[in-house]
């Protein structure tokens, strides 16, 4: 703004930013990735800033990342709840993914908030806590919230209820089947070729003489095996489904310790 | 044809005695009724004259034909044959099925059967390479088979429940016995030893109701083949043959156990009867990539069998067809439920 000639130009900028501006200022704080305990460095906070800004779009929701010491003897739930409620009211963005990370108890809970509630439902979550569970265990955190963005995104292609990890819903799987299925068609047409065996053992058997003379089924003994229901996977899993926040927000989710 | 009855006591040849109306032996006087008479002791021998018998010295069949019948050439191998010195009291065959099926139709329906074959070349399916076709009356041996099978089996019943956070899994097993009769009517085997076993297997089934017995004209512009077996030496065979048969008689008979072990399976099978019978089968022969292919058709019901030429072209088409569309299929399907292509 040196030049005064050029003052009017920047009149309906400083408008918009005034419009704008809850999003605007955390924008520079960053808008998408809350480090409060500081797990990630300044260039992976710049890279997955982006990664979130750029399939945050294609899904039209916000993907978030939080991280604390202390959840402040809140649950993480909770705590994560509270985080959301009050970016929520300053944002308005009501669908976001979100993945907190409770590094003081050594906690991990990945909520959907709005349409994401449907479309990244608890079982998808529960879906992709199973594969950042390796990289939350080796402190790998940069890459846990990469595949939470990568992999939810995908999963959110799915019409929801579907279990997107499904075999049925596989290429592999599909291609798979269709070589058998050929493979068993052409076969019994090659097997066929040179005439079909029609006879059957019906064809020769004298029914007035063939039959059971005698009969006897006589109950011997029995035997009962025991087998426990396994309980939820990797131990530490907490809060499956989902809940609602203290601001009265409905989400999908689950948690897990690490 | 001269018929003997061989005494089932003695094995004498029996007479027929008119004052009686039976059969009475000449050396230890048993007397049987001829309406009633056993006919696995009846045999039919060809009488002079009636019956031609030839040889190829090229292969080593024998082909019988009616006494107006020429054969010139082998049915088999193509090369001449010769006539033998005479049919000396030969085994006749007890029973025929006629062919029903004529030279056009024949040719007909194998011209349709090659236009039909979906794997077959394009050359091969225009059919008209028929290079010669013979009716020919095949030997088989039919046998009537009587036995009697003993099963023990154990058979589990498991039934799963769940009670609390445990998932129960109760097994019941039983003690499974069960007596069988068993019967079987006129299983066939084929007595040549030039006749694939699997091609002729695959010829069945015939309509039996048509079984007749044996005339001589029956055989007038057919060739017949000789047996090479006998139905003793083809026992063994028809065992096998029907040993699957009774197999799958048996668990019919053991139902509502999820799984079943045979612990012990006695099965005693005997025959009961055999009737030397002809049946009725034209030999195609055809060439095709200067290779001579052979099919037969049942000349009772018309199937045709045997090994037609493969396209490669055709069954990588098929193929490559069924895979992809049934590829597109699913993926269709997966896109309905999941929302998502790939
Ligand atoms: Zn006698
Ligand atoms: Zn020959």
């Amino acid at each position: 703004m040196r030049n005064s000639s050029w003052k009017w130009v920047w009149i309906p900028v400083l408008v918009l930013l005034l419009f704008f501006g809850g999003l605007s200022v955390s924008a520079q704080t960053g808008d998408l990735i809350y480090d409060e305990a500081g797990l990630l460095s300044s260039e992976e906070v710049q890279e997955l800033e982006a990664l979130a800004e750029q399939y945050g779009a294609e899904q039209n929701v916000d993907f978030l990342f939080l991280s604390t010491d202390s959840t402040e003897g809140q649950s993480i739930e909770g705590y994560m709840g509270d985080f959301f409620d009050d970016r929520a009211d300053s944002t308005g963005h009501e669908d976001a993914v979100l993945l907190t990370i409770d590094i003081g108890g050594r906690e991990v809970y990945l909520a959907g908030f709005g349409t994401a509630e449907r479309t990244l439902d608890a079982e998808r979550v529960d879906l992709v806590l199973d594969r950042i569970i390796p990289e939350m265990q080796s402190g790998d955190y940069a890459n846990a919230f990469e595949e939470t963005v990568v992999t939810s995104s995908e999963y959110m292609e799915y019409r929801p209820g579907v279990n997107p990890e499904s075999i049925f819903l596989k290429t592999w799987f599909h291609l798979a089947i269709a070589l058998l299925l050929a493979g068993i068609i052409v076969g019994s047409m090659l097997y066929n070729a040179g005439g079909r065996v029609t006879t059957t053992p019906g064809t020769y058997v004298d029914r007035d003489h063939t039959r059971v003379r005698s009969q006897d089924d006589r109950f011997r003994n029995k035997t009962v095996t025991r087998s426990k229901i396994p309980k939820n996977k990797d131990g530490g899993g907490f809060g499956g489904g989902g809940g609602m926040t203290g601001g009265g927000r409905s989400f999908s989710g689950g948690g897990r310790s690490f | 044809m001269v018929i003997h009855y061989k005494c089932p006591n003695c094995g004498a040849d029996m007479a027929f005695d008119s004052e009686s109306g039976h059969l009475s032996c000449p050396s230890c006087g048993h007397e049987e009724n001829i309406e009633t008479f056993p006919e696995q002791n009846i045999e039919r021998k060809f009488d002079e004259g009636e019956a031609k018998e030839y040889h190829c010295e090229n292969c080593g069949a024998i082909i019988l034909t009616e006494a107006e019948t020429t054969a010139t050439h082998c049915s088999f191998c193509g090369a001449p044959v010769v006539l033998a010195d005479r049919l000396t009291g030969d085994l006749a065959p007890a029973k025929v099925i006629p062919f029903t099926v004529s030279k056009d139709e024949a040719v007909a329906a194998f011209k349709k059967w090659t236009r039909g074959g979906r794997l077959t070349p394009r050359g091969f399916t225009s059919g008209d390479r028929i290079k010669k076709m013979t009716g020919m009356y095949v030997p088989f041996w039919l046998y009537d088979i009587e036995g009697e099978a003993h099963i023990q089996a154990i058979g589990t019943q498991v039934r799963t429940y769940q009670s609390g956070d445990t998932i129960y899994t109760e097994t019941n097993f039983y003690d499974v016995f069960r007596e069988i009769d068993l019967s079987y009517l006129k299983v066939p085997a084929d007595a040549s030893e030039k006749m694939d076993d699997v091609l002729m297997d695959k010829l069945e089934p015939y309509d039996y109701s048509e079984l007749k017995d044996f005339r001589m004209p029956y055989l007038a512009g057919y060739l017949a083949e000789k047996y090479d077996f006998d139905d003793e030496q083809l026992f063994s065979r028809v065992e096998s043959k029907i040993v699957p048969y009774i197999d799958a008689y048996i668990s019919t008979t053991i139902s509502g156990y999820s799984s079943v072990s045979y612990t012990n399976k006695q099965i005693d099978a005997q025959k009961k009867k055999v009737y030397y019978t002809l049946f009725p089968v034209w030999m195609v022969y055809y060439d095709f990539d200067n290779k001579e292919h052979t099919f037969a058709m049942n000349g009772q019901t018309g199937k045709v069998v045997g090994k037609p030429p493969i396209s490669i072209g055709k069954v990588a088409l098929w193929f490559t067809g069924i895979a992809a569309s049934s590829f597109v299929a699913m993926k269709a399907i997966a896109f309905a439920v999941g929302g998502v292509l790939w």
